[in-house]
């Protein structure tokens, strides 16, 4: 596949400017850029979303015009979106199968296909679930790898996947990496949109950098180097990925002690400390999630003790938690984190209505400065205060919730996948904001599946699988193997 | 929690004390019904299939049914509920034919759709009469007040009262209703035809309701400065213009007709704000459906003799005294 | 810039603008509309209506909704009058009006947030217990001689008339709870995401009962004004009065969504619509052919709120690129 020459304008701004860029058959062709650089654009034009200003797309050198979705798969285009596409009400093999169900001559569904074919496909996969099991009883990665083989399923010769890891823990990752593998025996090409530079540089036979809009530049992954790219992208050099600072450590401020809710977690003991960055890591799944969110009040716990600052609390709900100084991102920012279509200054001061809210009427001078200040520390990007957060990039949106917390000044910051699926700029934001809560003397709790960045920013990894701690490393013991022998 | 589960449950048991003693203390006698068929000895069991106690006419008719039956020791009823619901009401007719009643008394809802289940009936041996409206059904035998002699008896009155080049608005009850239609019948035949000098400037829906007539009412003042009739299909809605002219000294001669002869048509009367009202009597209706079904089935008379009209008298500032005096025996107007 | 600013306005206002051309037009149609009278009467005629249409408000803000307020309003008013001529206390009937509604509501909201019976369901249940109430109580007649109970719908504070003033103090409140109160912001969170007010510290429960409370003590007041005003205590009044409530709230451009609304917006949605009914009446357009209509402006006010709101949004997410690289031309220098 080639694209050649294509320019898109939206009103205002012009996306894709004279963009050019060639898969060749049976290799993968990565995507790098910032976000706002334009990738996702050429996606939706390549897919029959948008139509192109002007410029044209070949398959084998044939021209070829591609004016809706529908028409991209009959071309043998398949799309992976980064947003994933489900229906959680219904079962597997009816997302499977969704808008494409195999009928007979009166127009009933063949159900029999259906289901054998499901369970050709789960088998194949290795997925130990039913074909009549709701989506919303899986777990995200699981519902991401039923995405991939669904557009596999397709007979796709071109698969464009945007972002496919940001959900996925590290063993699924590599299934997904042995497949893009037989998909490249089989002569597939692939477009491989990410922001994480190890799986790039893993997987990649070509690399082409976005910026702006522009194609910046195309060469063979053997030639470059991490550097390059992030220089590339960003256009200019970012010395140093993890912003990581030495501070002095001090007294826990939180410790859990015997935690446990029956069939999710148990004797769960763990502190952090006054100037330390605490890690998270282990599989999906592993309890990591369900015990911050209990730390948090967002769900009962049955046995323990939290205690803050030496003095245990009794947390029942998330307002008790916010009373203590603890509070939480969210690692599903949909579900948990944004209020769409309200306006970022009223996503960041959700959680302190109380410093606005006072003498029987509203300040909003009072709100708009209290917000303005923080999305300044954080470097927030949005055209106006009054902007509905929606509209903002995933990136911007992480720093709003950040800004949301960091207006009730807490002492505890509890970090769930923080940076999953945000641009590089946007995540060394986050970093930063990491080392400057402790360097303040509080104390930072970062749940991440992504072992670079746990080993780069902690001070402490404890590692859990299937509801229990099953290590904890210092600092100097630090390593992917060693954190993957305790989270198996 | 608990407390707040607590005090919604105290608040339930609140309102239903309430309910349950205003009732009690307002109401004139406990309205038990056939409920209790099996304190009486043997007697003939009567169903009665009220279109909806929703209905405030229909109500009023389903208390009069059980007090009327109330007067006789042989006979039982027992009164169902259509709830305005024509699927419901010819389920209720379903049940009562496989109950084994004795008699059953219909108050259709729509006649077309329940004129099946009725044949039904008629074809189970079961004596059957359609009452307020009737049913044309062989086999079948009725009571009914008629619409048309309702709206009449008002007419006739009116032709003579109504000012020479008068201009009159008209209330409607719900679109495609048989009374409504029929009342409105009445008038067109009997007043309108004959006195083409009378100017109909508005004409419009208010779906029996009070408050509906008077927005419409309201707007109507605004466009027509003058009224000088209301020609309302009932009294509900004859009310509810008439409530808002009610103080303006511009309409102090305004003219107002209704039909049902309700308690607040007679108040008005009494008051001068209301012309007349052709009666609907639930107390009239009652007692000859009683009395029908009786002879029917103590006496053996066969039930397709029966076909009657209760008398539609006319209510004006002369008698309306004596319907006062009725309201206030039922408890519907206090002293 | 200075343009798409101008068309920012006009899409925020977009309601307004509605309903400034409606009464524009009115006035053009019909000589009679401009008078004080007339227009004192539509603020009469929509005045009940509109206060439903502050607790539907409310509720569907947060993602509520409420479709017993008709029978409650008709419960709450029955048993207010008979309370009123019981005891010949005014202040008592009232009172009586309100602690029905509240508590019809606080049935609502068990139902809802303890049980979490889906609100449609829970409130329709409500209304037809309600309703059963209001009817056995009454026996299904009307209740009649209410004296000096018509004060409420019918008295006036020199030339103004009551209603109208029970509906400007239900505004100034209204507007006061959504722009001025934790618990008028939290309603926006709630229905905007709850999954993500309750992560936000949001006592979501407690937000859900009160938004209940509230519309039940509307309800009662509602209650009143519509008895006193059409001087009878009608068990079988005011049905389906839910629908005009929550007409008037979604023509105001509240979404039916959750999270989005106004106080303002839902006075404007239920002046739209009582203009409507009154040009229809003073012009004497006939009664099925005013049906047509109404339905055909609803839709068309909604969808024309709609597009104006997703051409915004649409709109934003450009800008927000398109500013986020203008940041970083300037960083780069």
């Amino acid at each position: 596949m080639r694209v050649s020459g294509i320019n898109k304008s939206f009103p205002g701004v012009k996306a894709l400017d004279n963009v050019n860029f060639a898969v060749r058959k049976g290799t993968v062709h990565a995507l790098c850029g910032e976000n706002g650089a334009g990738k996702s654009t050429l996606m939706k034009i390549i897919n029959g979303i948008y139509k192109a200003d002007s410029g044209q797309i070949f398959l084998d050198e044939q021209p070829v015009e591609i004016k809706n979705p529908i028409q991209a798969k009959e071309h043998g285009i398949a799309m992976i979106a980064q947003e994933l596409n489900y229906v959680p009400e219904m079962s597997i093999e009816e997302n499977l199968f969704l808008g494409r169900l195999p009928v007979n001559k009166l127009g009933k569904v063949d159900w029999k296909t259906v289901r054998r074919e499901t369970i050709k496909f789960l088998e194949q996969e290795n997925l130990p679930y039913s074909p009549t099991q709701k989506l919303k009883t899986l777990t995200v990665s699981d519902i991401q790898m039923l995405e991939i083989i669904k557009a596999i399923s397709y007979n796709a010769e071109i698969v464009i996947m945007d972002e496919p890891t940001s959900a996925i823990t590290n063993r699924e990752v590599e299934v997904l990496f042995e497949k893009i593998e037989q998909l490249k025996q089989r002569g597939v090409s692939m477009v491989y949109i990410s922001h994480k530079m190890d799986e790039v540089f893993r997987i990649a036979d070509d690399i082409t950098i976005l910026r702006d809009g522009k194609t910046v530049e195309t060469h063979p992954a053997s030639e470059m180097n991490l550097d390059q790219v992030i220089a590339l992208m960003v256009g200019r050099k970012m010395d140093n990925v993890y912003p990581k600072e030495e501070v002095e450590i001090g007294d826990p401020i939180l410790e859990v002690e015997g935690l446990g809710s029956k069939g999710v977690f148990k004797d769960i003991t763990f502190n952090a400390k006054k100037g330390e960055i605490v890690g998270f890591a282990g599989l999906m799944g592993a309890g990591r999630t369900e015990t911050m969110r209990a730390v948090f009040g967002l769900d009962p716990y049955d046995e323990g003790t939290i205690k803050v600052h030496g003095k245990p609390v009794n947390i029942k709900k998330v307002s008790d938690s916010i009373d203590q100084k603890v509070v939480m991102l969210s690692e599903d920012r949909r579900r948990y984190g944004i209020i769409p279509i309200r306006s970022v200054m009223e996503n960041a001061s959700v959680s302190s209505l109380d410093k606005i809210f006072y003498g029987g009427k509203s300040h909003p001078k009072v709100e708009r400065e209290l917000v303005s200040k923080y999305f300044e520390k954080m470097n927030v990007k949005t055209p106006s205060l009054e902007t509905a957060i929606q509209a903002l990039s995933g990136g911007n949106q992480q720093k709003v919730l950040l800004a949301k917390w960091m207006l009730r000044d807490p002492d505890v910051l509890i970090l769930d996948e923080p940076t999953r699926g945000i641009d590089v700029g946007a995540k060394f934001e986050i970093y930063r904001l990491m080392t400057d809560m402790v360097e303040e003397g509080k104390t930072v709790i970062m749940v991440s599946s992504e072992l670079p960045e746990l080993i780069g920013m902690c001070d402490r990894i404890y590692v859990m699988n299937q509801g229990r701690i099953t290590g904890c490393l210092e600092k100097e013991e630090f390593s992917q193997e060693a954190i993957m022998r305790y989270a198996m | 929690m608990k407390k707040k589960v607590l005090s919604a449950l105290l608040c339930v048991a609140m309102i239903a004390t309430m309910l349950v003693g205003c009732s009690s203390g307002g109401g004139s006698s406990e309205d038990k019904g056939g409920d209790d068929s099996g304190d009486k000895k043997d007697g003939y069991k009567v169903a009665y299939i009220a279109r909806a106690q929703e209905d405030s006419f229909a109500a009023w008719l389903a208390d009069e049914m059980k007090a009327a039956f109330e007067e006789y020791d042989d006979m039982t009823l027992e009164v169902f509920d259509g709830e305005a619901n024509d699927e419901k009401e010819n389920s209720m007719i379903e049940n009562c034919i496989a109950s084994g009643f004795d008699a059953i008394i219909i108050q259709a809802n729509n006649g077309e759709a329940q004129l099946p289940y009725i044949q039904q009936v008629v074809d189970a041996g079961i004596p059957c009469i359609t009452t307020n409206p009737r049913v044309e059904c062989e086999g079948t035998g009725s009571i009914d007040a008629d619409p048309y002699e309702q709206a009449k008896v008002n007419c006739d009155i009116a032709v003579d009262q109504i000012p020479q080049n008068a201009k009159v608005v008209v209330l409607l009850g719900p679109a495609g209703n048989f009374h409504s239609t029929e009342r409105r019948n009445a008038w067109e035949k009997e007043f309108f035809e004959k006195r083409t000098d009378v100017q109909i400037v508005a004409e419009d829906i208010a779906n029996w309701n009070k408050d509906e007539a008077m927005a419409l009412m309201e707007d109507w003042v605004q466009a027509n400065g003058k009224i000088d009739a209301v020609v309302s299909m009932n009294d509900n809605m004859a009310a509810g213009a008439i409530e808002v002219v009610k103080d303006n000294p511009d309409f102090k001669d305004m003219l107002a007709y209704g039909v049902d002869g309700t308690a607040e048509a007679c108040l008005l009367i009494k008051d001068g704000l209301m012309t007349s009202t052709g009666l609907q009597s639930a107390i009239d209706l009652a007692k000859m459906n009683t009395e029908a079904v009786h002879a029917v089935l103590a006496d053996g008379k066969d039930v397709t003799e029966i076909n009657d009209n209760v008398p539609a008298p006319l209510i004006t500032a002369d008698n309306v005294d004596e319907y006062i005096q009725m309201y206030k025996d039922n408890g519907q107007i206090k002293e | 810039m200075k343009k798409s600013h101008t068309r920012d306005i006009i899409q925020k206002y977009s309601i307004y603008l509605v309903l400034l051309a409606m009464f524009i037009l009115c006035a053009v149609v019909n000589e009679n509309f401009l008078s004080v009278r007339n227009l004192t009467n539509v603020a009469r005629q929509l005045s009940v209506g509109t206060i439903i249409a502050y607790g539907e408000m409310l509720l569907v803000i947060a993602g509520l909704i409420d479709l017993s307020v008709g029978s409650v309003l008709a419960l709450a008013g029955v048993l207010s009058i008979a309370t009123y001529q019981g005891t010949g206390s005014l202040a008592l009937g009232f009172l009586v009006a309100i602690v029905v509604g509240v508590l019809c509501n606080l049935i609502n909201a068990v139902l809802v947030t303890h049980f979490d019976v889906p609100a449609f369901i829970a409130t329709l249940a409500v209304q037809m217990s309600a309703r059963g109430a209001a009817l056995f109580y009454t026996k299904g007649q009307n209740l009649l001689q209410l004296k000096d109970y018509t004060i409420f719908g019918q008295g006036s504070v020199g030339p103004v008339p009551m209603p109208i003033i029970f509906m400007v103090v239900l505004t100034i409140i209204t507007w006061y709870i959504m722009n001025h109160t934790r618990y008028g912001r939290s309603l926006y969170a709630i229905g905007g995401n709850e999954g993500a007010a309750i992560a936000s510290g949001i006592n979501v429960k407690r937000n859900k009962y009160i938004t209940y409370v509230i519309n039940g003590v509307f309800a009662g007041i509602a209650g009143v004004l519509f008895m006193s005003r059409v001087n009878a205590g009608l068990p079988n009044g005011a049905v389906g009065y839910e629908m005009e409530g929550l007409t008037a709230t979604i023509v105001g451009g509240t979404s039916f969504s959750g999270g989005v609304g106004t106080t303002m917006g839902t006075l404007a949605g239920g002046f739209i619509i009582g203009f409507l009914n009154n040009i229809m009446n003073l012009t004497g357009v006939d009664s099925y052919v005013q049906q047509i209509v109404k339905g055909g402006i609803i839709a068309l006010a909604v969808v024309v709120d709609i597009r104006s709101k997703n051409k915004k949004t649409q709109k934003v997410i450009l800008a927000a690129d398109d500013n986020e690289k203008e940041k970083e031309k300037e960083a780069a220098k």
